[in-house]
């Protein structure tokens, strides 16, 4: 017995202390809540675009909602005010990882619609207005929502099967598949059109440095966008991974100690998340707009 | 009965594992005797791993854009600006040199899609939708959100054809269509009427033309 209390703190878990999550928590809360009622409150931002823009802000509301309500939880249960295991805690437990569920899996479709978005406003310009009318932005929005709600409903429920976790992790790598090769190709579609610009008799030195400063940009807001979804995301699902492939490795047991990090990470994406899509380097301007509907 | 006790132990324990805290179980230590790699081999392994993913993704996309370097372009432009007349034919030919796949959709370069665009605006000149913003009071905040809803990147795509790039074409030849609608003028007239109108402004720095024109032009970029 001893023995084996010393090898489990080989490893031990890496605890995050509860200001980190209600700081992390109450700022990504605070800026989904401003992209959300901006959107809404401001008729100039009534396009599929924004509309795409503030669904995300509000998936990513209510993940940081949830995930502040369950620290405060878990701080009131280690204080002794609230019983872990009693019938009306684990029944709002489930509530709560539904609640988180769906709000992880919209934001996942959230990233896919907006790229898609970008993608058809690129390659199909001219018939943009055509392909992505509000109509369709509210059917497929619509869709979002309901197929997020039911999926958290049955995940949780069915949690204990090991297929839904591989159709969580299944189709967290086919989004993320698709989502760097829409984005790549708007890149080299624009770096190529680009070039072709480039190549007109304009004779002027300062033209090609711009574009090709304006591309390196390009480059830059590429691998801010793709990068900080790979950083925050990706050790997470790689801890779905490692439950189901080696639970009793003791690598892979180190690695699982440090799951509130990941748990950190996740919540640190939906910070970050108004400043990659909504807030731009005409924020000021996005703030009027609330200011003044 | 110990079977099923131990599965709902490990079932309780796999959901423990993903949304609670409290989920390191007295049961099943792990051993971990005889290692003989770092214990935090994986998670160091994985983020070396995932900081070289990012950092080679940024590499390849700023070596795609090196082959469009400054230096570069120099040769062509030399080739090309003894013929400024025929720009109509420089741009297919460059187009050939390109990947097709890529630059078809655009119906080679940005003539042949302003005049496209043009021919759209005339067609759909009868739409209610498109009249509804025209009159609104907040061009100028609208304006500010139109560029404000790109970032850099799509700055940059807007010159492959985003829609806000298409607003700034509008606008910035809206009262030049009426004119043009009047005659029958043939695509290369266009386009050296358009690279007179300081395309490269356009191209380059469409927020700020947006912006510039704000009061005087309608905003067709919220009209969706």
């Amino acid at each position: 017995m001893n023995s084996g209390l010393m090898n489990q703190t080989d490893c031990p878990e890496v605890m995050v202390p509860f200001t980190v999550f209600f700081i992390v928590g109450v700022v990504s809360l605070a800026e989904n809540l401003l992209v959300v009622v901006a959107v809404i409150r401001n008729r100039n931002l009534h396009s599929p675009m924004y509309c795409f823009i503030c669904s995300l802000a509000a998936f990513n509301t209510i993940a940081s909602v949830t995930k502040t309500w369950e620290n405060l939880m878990i701080v009131l249960s280690d204080m002794g005010q609230l019983e872990k295991r009693g019938p009306s805690e684990t029944k709002l437990d489930d509530v709560m990882d539904s609640l988180l569920c769906m709000s992880f899996v919209g934001s996942i479709f959230s990233f896919l619609a907006i790229a898609v978005d970008r993608y058809i406003t690129i390659f199909h310009a001219l018939r943009y207005h055509n392909i992505m009318t509000m109509q369709r932005t509210g059917v497929i929005l619509g869709a979002i929502w309901t197929t997020c709600g039911m999926l958290a409903v049955l995940m949780v429920k069915f949690f204990d099967f090991k297929f839904v976790m591989i159709c969580l992790v299944v189709f967290f790598i086919i989004s993320l598949a698709v989502i760097c090769f829409l984005y790549v190709y708007m890149f080299m579609l624009a770096r190529i059109h680009a070039k072709n610009i480039a190549a007109l008799p304009i004779g002027r030195k300062s033209r090609r440095q711009q574009r090709w400063s304006s591309i390196m940009r390009g480059a830059l807001t590429l691998t801010i966008l793709f990068g900080a979804f790979v950083v925050c995301w990706v050790p997470f699902f790689l801890h779905l991974i490692i439950i189901m492939v080696c639970p009793m490795n003791p690598y892979c047991e180190c690695y699982r100690s440090l799951f509130q990090l990941h748990v950190v990470l996740m919540m640190s994406h939906a910070l970050i998340d108004p400043a990659i899509y909504a807030f731009r380097r005409h924020q000021c301007t996005f703030v009027v707009c609330f200011i003044y509907p | 009965m110990s079977d099923f006790h131990n599965r709902s132990q490990i079932s309780a324990r796999r959901s423990d594992y993903v949304w609670q805290y409290e989920y390191y179980e007295e049961e099943e230590p792990v051993s971990f005797d005889g290692l003989r790699a770092h214990r935090y081999s994986i998670v160091i392994g994985f983020w070396v791993g995932l900081a070289v993913f990012v950092m080679f993704m940024f590499f390849v996309l700023t070596l795609l854009t090196k082959t469009g370097a400054p230096h570069q372009e120099n040769p062509d432009l030399a080739e090309k600006r003894p013929r400024p007349g025929s720009c109509l034919v420089d741009i297919n030919g460059h187009q050939e040199e390109n990947d097709k796949a890529f630059s078809r959709p655009l119906l080679a370069g940005s003539r042949s899609y302003f005049n496209f665009y043009i021919n759209e605006e005339d067609q759909d000149q009868g739409r209610p939708k498109r009249d509804d913003n025209r009159s609104s009071a907040r061009d100028k905040t609208s304006r500010g959100l139109c560029s404000s809803g790109m970032d850099e990147m799509e700055e940059d795509l807007e010159a492959a054809g985003g829609h806000g790039r298409l607003s700034g074409h509008v606008e910035k030849t809206k009262t030049d269509r009426e004119f043009l609608s009047h005659f029958n003028i043939p695509n290369f007239v266009n386009l050296d009427h358009s690279s007179t109108l300081g395309e490269d402004d356009l191209l380059y720095e469409p927020s700020v033309i947006l912006e510039r024109q704000a009061q005087a032009h309608n905003d067709h970029c919220d009209s969706r």
